[in-house]
């Protein structure tokens, strides 16, 4: 059979084709087979960007509802550094030098690098942000993101704590309520255009999840008197450090607590750690006489001692196994009422003496000291209360006068507050409620009642000796005009080095609670190594009658303290 | 009529084609007005926060409290020097006195008042 070239050629050229066909279709499969997940990972990236969506970190509000941390979109600043010419990135650190007022060796250092992203500046302020935008300098951008702003500045720093450039809490309630604060992340694969730019439209879209709202039970107002006179005592006696608590001692709703020194919440540069250190909750240290409530609480409830039983104080000189313990002015006879009132060492011991280790053991634990209180702030400490088989020989006359024991200023206003609220010793807490951004509770916390520490009728003796110690005895100074006060001076020596009781370091204190009989406010002042003047009498009793005499103004004006006290009865009978 | 028919099939996939790509176009043009209004609605939300925030700021009782300490060398009234305001005398109206129709009863069983006392009411 004769097949013509030309038909040869047809079909030769045919094959060539159907070979081709064959190979094209054989790499489809393959392609469709083998490689299909690879490219459509690649075809993704190129039409779509993830992005990760920030969620809303929950706002703070004192108990009145004014927010105290709220976010603030901000910008922040970077580099495309491998797109900026050489020449240029001199002039760039130039114009950026004074906006940003960070080192020359820092820019320098971030611009000089070969990449296409880099941070300059984060979370800059408005005022930097518009300057740098002037300037409209190329391969400069900007990214949007949240920042914790604080409109009352050091208010409450340590309260409210802070969170850090990642929007985690690091201190305070921010860090404790860091759970419920931070909500969480949602994510977005949004469409690009074919210049990569993005685009509003989404293929898939998890919304992220809101934090939630704290309402604290810290008084904006009452915070600043109590910052205000702080300040003023720790300027006026050149202190170590300070701090001061006030609390509801109802139903243990903290209302104020400061601490000096303190740290501007939105500055937090260069913050060194007695800024940082919340040393009304983590702070030990011998709280001197105002302990002595613990023999008073003690000699009343065991019903061993009572309010006109005369002791001798032995002229301010009485020895106790190798030790002789001093009172700061020589008394002989006096009732135990005046003991407390003029804070002598000597009577209380002999009262403490009569009592025993066992029970004065016993009334400290019940007061709350040597415990965690648990207070829902981060660093409580627990406190030092040594059992009695571990007590000297010299313990009896040193643990009743607020020595070998170790305690915070919250411990204080707990056990303070219990004596004035009838016994109950209460939870100290901060947050009283936590809400969704609809404003609906998702969760409250009532007050918790920890212990019945002394019974009411102990209670209301105790309140009346201590009122004796603000009329007649050491706390003369912490008299509020308008109101009855009552409460207890402290004045401790603080320990050397060596384990010597030191001659010129004290620790001044006062607590007390106003009005006397009907206590709405109690109040724990501790003033760290004041100089010239260290009597607490002196130093701390003024901060606490200017406090108690601003804040139960201001407790008025808001609602008659009557209704607050009726309040107060019906959280009581539900506890 | 074939070609006819060809032509009407031809035209028909190009304006369909021709639609699918305007509502292509469409859908992203949609998109980046929706941005860009999307974008100033978030800017109009963060000014308005900053707003409130430095409100919020300028109010603070500590940046009032600093203010008037250092500035204004200003210093507190104490209670004593305040002075309650009455209310306004306008609204003070003495309360008319209607006299009391006494009937047989009340002659009898009624206690009579030694003195009235004309008050005023706020």
């Amino acid at each position: 059979m004769y097949i013509s070239n030309d038909r040869r050629r047809i079909e030769a050229v045919f094959l060539l084709f159907i070979i081709f066909l064959l190979f094209c279709i054989a790499r489809l499969f393959f392609i469709q087979l083998f490689r299909s997940s690879y490219l459509y990972g690649i075809a993704q990236k190129q039409h779509n960007l993830f992005v990760e969506l920030e969620p809303r970190r929950g706002t703070i509000y004192d108990t009145n509802l004014k927010p105290q941390a709220v976010n603030m979109s901000v910008d922040s600043l970077y580099a495309s550094a491998s797109e900026i010419p050489a020449k240029a990135k001199e002039g760039i650190i130039k114009s950026l030098l004074p906006i940003l007022n960070v080192e020359r060796a820092y820019l320098e250092d971030r611009l000089y690098r070969k990449k296409s992203f880099i941070w300059l500046a984060r979370k800059l302020s408005p005022g930097q942000s518009e300057a740098i935008k002037k300037l409209n300098i190329k391969g400069l951008g900007f990214i949007k993101e949240s920042k914790r702003c604080y409109p009352n500045g050091y208010l409450a720093a340590h309260v409210f704590g802070f969170a850090g450039l990642d929007n985690k809490g690091l201190e305070g309630v921010e860090l404790y309520y860091d759970g419920y604060l931070k909500g969480q992340p949602g994510w977005a694969m949004f469409l690009r255009d074919a210049r990569q730019k993005r685009l509003n439209l989404w293929e898939k879209m998890v919304l992220p999840k809101d934090g939630y709202d704290l309402v604290l039970t810290i008084d904006e107002v009452i915070q600043y008197i109590a910052e205000r006179e702080l300040d003023k005592a720790y300027k006026k006696y050149h202190a170590n450090s300070a701090s001061i608590v006030v609390m509801d001692p109802n139903t243990g709703a903290i209302l104020a607590l400061a601490n000096r020194p303190t740290y501007d919440l939105n500055e937090r540069i260069n913050l060194s750690v007695n800024q940082l250190r919340n040393h009304a909750v983590c702070d030990l240290f011998e709280p001197g006489s105002v302990f002595k409530i613990v023999t008073l609480s003690a000699a009343f409830q065991e019903k061993r001692v009572s309010e006109e039983d005369r002791f001798f104080c032995e002229n301010g000189a009485y020895r106790v196994a190798s030790h002789v313990l001093h009172d700061h002015r020589a008394h002989g006879w006096l009732t135990f009422r005046e003991v407390i009132e003029q804070s002598s060492n000597i009577g209380t011991t002999k009262v403490a003496q009569i009592l025993g280790e066992n029970v004065i053991y016993k009334y400290m634990k019940l007061l709350g000291f040597g415990n965690k209180l648990g207070i829902d702030l981060p660093g409580e400490a627990v406190g030092i209360v040594k059992e009695p088989r571990f007590w000297s020989k010299i313990s009896i006359a040193a643990i009743p006068i607020g020595q070998e024991v170790g305690v915070t200023t919250l411990q204080l206003a707990s056990a303070i507050s219990a004596i004035a609220n009838g016994g109950d010793l209460m939870r100290p807490y901060v947050v009283k409620e936590v809400r969704d951004k609809y404003e609906q509770t998702i969760k409250s916390f009532p007050p918790l009642l920890i212990r019945n520490s002394i019974s009411a009728d102990t209670a209301a003796r105790a309140r009346k000796v201590l009122t004796g110690v603000v009329e007649n005895g050491t706390g003369k100074l912490a008299q509020v005009t308008g109101f009855s006060a009552a409460g207890k001076t402290g004045t401790a020596q603080k320990l050397e080095p060596n384990g010597a009781y030191s001659h010129n370091k004290f620790v001044a204190t006062f607590i007390g609670f106003a009005p006397a009989q009907d206590p709405v406010i109690a109040i724990a002042v501790c003033v760290d190594e004041p100089h010239p003047y260290y009597y607490g009498g002196v130093v701390a009793a003024p901060v606490f009658k200017n406090v108690a005499s601003d804040t139960l103004r201001y407790l008025q004006a808001i609602q008659p303290l009557s209704a607050r006290l009726s309040g107060s009865d019906e959280i009581k009978k539900n506890n | 009529m074939r070609i006819s028919k060809f032509l009407t099939l031809v035209l028909l996939l190009t304006s369909f084609s021709l639609l699918y790509v305007w509502q292509q176009t469409e859908i992203f043009r949609m998109a980046y007005v929706g941005q860009s209004n999307v974008t100033n609605f978030q800017d109009l939300l963060d000014k308005n926060t900053a707003l409130r925030y430095n409100i919020g700021r300028s109010a603070s009782l500590v940046r009032i409290g600093s203010r008037v300490d250092q500035d204004l060398a200003f210093q507190m009234p104490q209670g004593y020097r305040l002075v309650k305001l009455a209310p306004k005398g306008e609204n003070l109206r003495l309360t008319r006195q209607v006299p009391r129709k006494e009937s047989i009863a009340f002659r009898i069983f009624g206690i009579k008042r030694q003195a009235e006392a004309k008050t005023i009411n706020p």
